[in-house]
């Protein structure tokens, strides 16, 4: 019991340090990760010398021309213009997943009767690929961003309801008992126990629904 | 503001065989009086713990009545504050903010709990800890933090499960002379659950030896000696001696648990320590 709070007080601690250190931009040169930015120049000199061997740019093009033409891309109005409007529909789509997954989340870890109610149905509904809810997201939606909104949010409330509910699964009982002894209600449950307690996964999958609302997106 | 255990019966219902359950307390019968600091000593399993969560709420009874204070017990209540052994401090709160927390459920007004808080922290010497976060802090720190909590709201009644179990004999020590200078300032009614016979001796004005058969009361030993107590007196010893004693029989030469181990070496040393008298 102890290693687990050790642990969940760890994670919230490193949250917050994460944030802190967020705010100080003058760290960020200091906090750079050196290590990575070597294997990137590694990997990009060997991308260039190998494309120059080999030789056959269509197969395998230069490092350079690729290069040139992200620069032209990013540059050019439209691509940013269509870049933020999937930025938008990632954000939103994850907002919505969000707004149903987290109360969702929090009942299914506080009560083992909601999970048992309720994890059939979302183990079952999750394995469903995400194409094959397009065609009827088109039709119950129409064409536009509703379907790309509803698709992004079915695939990011599973997983922030996931995360969620095992956040809540982690706390300590015993805070539940200590906040009632001393007299809390049921409001104060949520806000000063279940909520921050659950926090660490809270933002596990939210990002998490980001990152994969990205891949969706396409 | 007493405390009384009438007839109280628990039982467990086991998770491979359903239909059986274990009996864990059967007629558990005692009574604490206004202002007195009992203790409930007794080895691993003898349902000792298992009586003290019932008495705050935190879980039900088969029969029996637990009367809080001419009340009875249903559920958890800021009238019983509770120090948990594993401290159960808010990890997400600073120090300031767990200890006036029962405060605020209280609704007392803020600049009540500021001083209150103060008041405090200068008790327990922890002015510096304020704005420090829980696991910022030493063990017997977040020890009197718990503490401080419980008893922020002067409670009518203060139930300690082991509350210096998880922390090293030194601090142990420091945090039983600290704790009778605080308790004794206040006059709460206090229940301890412990294994350690020493600490029941020090900080009780009673005790309650709890045998394994189904949390059975083996003896019920008044001590009767001025505060402070003197570890070195003849009487002090005399306590620690026939406690001992009456733990030997209650555990019966089955060491289940680390805590049951701690027993058998308090009992070793204090065989030894005797022969060494002779």
């Amino acid at each position: 019991m102890e290693e687990k709070d050790q642990l969940q007080s760890r994670q919230w601690k490193s949250f917050s340090d994460r944030s802190r250190t967020m705010n100080m931009g003058t760290q960020a040169l200091k906090k750079l990760n050196y290590p990575a930015v070597t294997m990137l120049l590694v990997l990009m000199a060997a991308w260039y010398f190998g494309a120059h061997v080999y030789n056959k740019p269509f197969v395998f093009p230069y490092f350079e021309v690729v290069m040139g033409r992200i620069g032209e891309a990013l540059t050019d109005l439209a691509v940013l213009r269509a870049i933020g409007i999937t930025m938008r529909r990632v954000l939103l789509g994850t907002l919505y997943g969000f707004i149903i997954g987290l109360p969702l989340g929090m009942a299914m870890g506080f009560s083992p009767l909601i999970m048992k109610t309720l994890s059939p149905f979302v183990n079952a509904v999750r394995q469903i690929p995400t194409t094959a809810w397009v065609p009827l997201a088109i039709i119950w939606f129409g064409l536009g961003d509703g379907p790309t909104l509803f698709v992004l949010a079915l695939h990011g409330v599973f997983v922030i309801i996931l995360n969620t509910a095992a956040g809540v699964m982690d706390i300590n009982p015993e805070y539940y008992n200590a906040v009632k002894s001393m007299g809390a209600g049921p409001v104060e449950i949520v806000k000063d126990v279940i909520f921050p307690g659950a926090l660490p996964g809270v933002i596990t999958g939210i990002r998490l629904a980001m990152g994969m609302g990205w891949m969706t997106v396409v | 503001m007493s405390i009384i255990v009438d007839h109280v019966t628990k039982s467990f219902s086991e998770r491979n065989r359903r239909r059986q359950s274990k009996l864990v307390l059967k007629d558990v019968c005692f009574e604490v009086p206004d202002g007195e600091f009992v203790s409930l000593l007794g080895p691993s399993g003898c349902g000792k713990s298992t009586t003290l969560t019932i008495i705050a709420g935190f879980q039900g009874r088969d029969s029996g009545d637990v009367i809080v204070n001419g009340r009875t017990v249903t559920r958890p209540g800021p009238d019983r504050a509770f120090v948990f052994q594993d401290y159960a401090l808010l990890p997400w709160m600073k120090v300031g903010e767990n200890i006036t927390y029962p405060m605020k459920m209280q609704r007392v007004p803020k600049e009540e709990r500021e001083k209150r808080l103060d008041e405090l922290l200068s008790l327990a010497q922890l002015q510096e800890c304020r704005d420090q976060y829980i696991n910022e802090l030493s063990g017997g720190m977040k020890q009197r933090v718990a503490l401080l909590r419980a008893i922020a709201c002067d409670p009518e009644v203060l139930l300690m499960d082991e509350p210096l179990g998880a922390v090293d004999f030194q601090m142990r020590k420091l945090l039983q002379l600290q704790l009778e200078s605080i308790l004794m300032q206040k006059k709460v009614t206090t229940l301890m659950v412990t294994h350690d016979v020493d600490e029941a001796v020090y900080l009780s004005d009673r005790v309650i030896v709890m045998g394994r058969d189904h949390g059975n009361i083996l003896a019920d030993v008044a001590i009767e000696l001025d505060r402070p107590r003197d570890r070195t007196s003849e009487k002090y010893h005399g306590y620690c001696d026939q406690l001992t004693e009456l733990l030997k029989t209650a555990l019966s030469g089955e060491v289940f648990t680390k805590e049951d181990e701690d027993i058998m070496n308090f009992i070793k040393n204090a065989e030894i320590e005797s022969r060494r008298h002779c």
